[in-house]
């Protein structure tokens, strides 16, 4: 099982003229990860909100990032490429990292080691096929790991996950054969918290932009003394809505044009980390 | 069993007093985490709420430093022993430090023997890790039994598990007093993040479905503002509840951060601990029937 390397704040070093990183992070579905009715019938009402973000939210968020020339980590599920390969080709072709979120939304908590293995290779060979890439990082579609998650993926050769939500800042993994960067995110600046229905819609758009410019404010302020690191967790069908997108452009706004702040995909953050001070 | 003394109309603060606010920080980081359908701990809400410790906690304690403010740490038995350096730069801060259960039981479910059980390994381990006989205590979801354990098999000195009233209260029983000392609303939990719901506390997703920051931020100010009018007529208090892994997030932090900076600015608001309202109740509160 896999052992965090304990290491301190100023372990990590950002390459220099750069404050403070910026990595938005997209999660990818098409309602896959959307609950049933009882009996196995379909929600379309939950599912569909949710694959709005395959059919329309993905296409105006690529044109927003490209607007701005940011380039960003999109996290896809297999089941999604498969159903809408032309997304994620897009994303790719456009200069944005792809990154592996299991196949059909299957949950790898109790899953046997063989099962989970199976999942992150299938995930991996259908982004290949789709769209020629291969995947160096990972995040768990419910971010609920196995004990094994970290092992199995850095055997896979993977060099980075994304599945845990404790930290300000990426750390190491020993899961003996290599190591892995785990780069924290959390939910608690995640858009579907605030605006994304079906969950219950907190604040709307004002109160997620009230959540990214404190979040923002506060970063930045102690950036100045200890490295810091802005990860937003976004999902295609929250953010990819004309009124939360439009909160991601003012983001934008504050952000883009200033050197300080670095856009940066996670596997930019991954090797900064492995390139950081020991251990 | 125990007699409660509540207090009186003539409850006063000391002199100067006008609106004591106890910042009381919540050190339980994964402690409370949700368990699947299959029992087991929800991984994702485990690891969300291990930023408490990992990094909240000293976000918080930066912040009161910042401001000069003395508050109330109260910290799980588990989460002293995994994370010790947190609770030693928490006293090295001198802020008031109680305990807040062993690893965040539901008291309510417990019988008395594993209640009292809890509450004196809790007690063991800030003596033993460290060095520091705790005075105060709560656990948010209290038993039947809570007060006359603590009155029976403790020497806690002031409570703050019920959440029934402005101000201190006496209970008595068992030839000793104990101060309950109540909290509110005035929460983060209550006017940041879901994290109860009546089917079973603490409810999954409880790091999730949350206020923005700005909501929360008005919510603190406007409560303060009616403590503050209120507090020239009479005594109040403002028992204000922050998490390590909910306010102690960046985004989150800002809300308390502009909350002291606006209360400071007002004569008479005052930053405290348990301990020092327990002491000025004792000194300067009347308590017993009008």
């Amino acid at each position: 099982m896999a052992i965090e390397i304990k290491s301190k704040i100023e372990d990590v070093r950002w390459p220099s003229g750069v404050r403070l990183p910026i990595m938005l992070t997209f999660e990818h579905q098409a309602g896959e990860g959307a609950p049933l009715f009882a009996g196995e019938r379909p929600n379309y009402m939950v599912g569909g909100a949710m694959q709005y973000g395959a059919r329309r939210g993905i296409w105006n968020i690529l044109e927003l990032l490209d607007q701005y020339r940011v380039k960003a980590t999109f996290f896809v599920l297999g089941t999604t490429a498969e159903k809408y390969p032309e997304t994620v080709q897009a994303a790719a072709k456009a200069g944005h990292e792809i990154a592996g979120m299991g196949y059909g939304f299957a949950s790898v908590r109790t899953a046997s080691e063989e099962q989970e293995r199976s999942i992150v290779r299938r995930a991996a060979k259908v982004l290949q096929d789709i769209a020629d890439v291969k995947i160096r990082g990972w995040r768990c579609p419910d971010y609920r790991v196995s004990p094994k998650t970290l092992d199995i993926l850095a055997e896979e050769g993977l060099v980075w996950d994304s599945s845990l939500l404790n930290d300000d800042l990426p750390y190491l993994f020993d899961t003996g054969s290599r190591k892995i960067v785990e780069i924290p995110f959390t939910t608690s600046t995640a858009d579907k918290t605030y605006v994304g229905y079906p969950y219950p819609q907190r604040g709307g758009p004002d109160g997620l932009s009230s959540v990214w410019n404190n979040e923002l404010d506060v970063l930045y302020r102690e950036s100045e003394k200890a490295p810091r690191l802005l990860s937003l967790s976004l999902q295609t069908w929250a953010t990819g809505r004309p009124a939360s997108l439009r909160v991601l452009g003012q983001l934008l706004d504050r952000l883009v044009g200033h050197e300080e702040f670095r856009f940066a995909q996670c596997s930019d953050v991954a090797g900064w980390r492995l390139n950081s001070a020991a251990p | 069993m125990w007699n409660e003394k509540g207090y009186k109309r003539s409850f006063r603060w000391p002199q100067g007093v006008r609106l004591p606010i106890a910042v009381s920080v919540h050190h339980q980081s994964e402690e409370a985490t949700c368990p699947m359908p299959d029992g087991q701990p929800d991984p994702f809400d485990y690891s969300e709420r291990q930023y408490g410790a990992r990094r909240g906690a000293w976000r918080l304690l930066d912040i009161m430093a910042k401001h000069g403010v003395r508050g109330t740490w109260l910290i799980c038995g588990a989460t002293l022993e995994k994370y010790p350096e947190v609770s030693r730069a928490v006293q090295q801060a001198g802020h008031c430090i109680a305990g807040h259960t062993y690893a965040h039981e539901m008291m309510c479910n417990m019988p008395p023997h594993s209640e009292i059980a809890l509450i004196k390994k809790t007690v063991a381990v800030f003596e033993d890790l460290l060095g520091e006989h705790i005075h105060g205590w709560r656990t948010c979801f209290a038993s039947h039994n809570t007060l006359d354990l603590l009155l029976e098999h403790s020497d806690i000195e002031w409570d703050g598990s019920m959440w029934n009233d402005d101000l201190p209260s006496l209970i008595e029983g068992h030839g000793r007093e104990i101060l309950e000392i109540p909290f509110a609303t005035y929460s983060d939990t209550a006017l940041g993040v879901d994290i109860t719901n009546p089917a079973f506390p603490p409810s999954r997703f409880s790091t999730w479905n949350a206020n923005p920051p700005d909501f929360m931020l008005r919510g603190l100010k406007s409560a303060f503002d009616a403590l503050y009018e209120r507090g020239a007529e009479r005594a109040v208090m403002m028992p204000l509840v922050v998490h390590d892994f909910i306010t102690g997030r960046p985004f989150r932090s800002k809300v308390l951060d502009e909350f002291l900076t606006y209360a400071k600015q007002f004569d008479g608001v005052v930053f405290t601990g348990h301990d020092e309202l327990a002491r000025w109740s004792r000194e300067t509160g009347e308590f017993g029937k009008e």
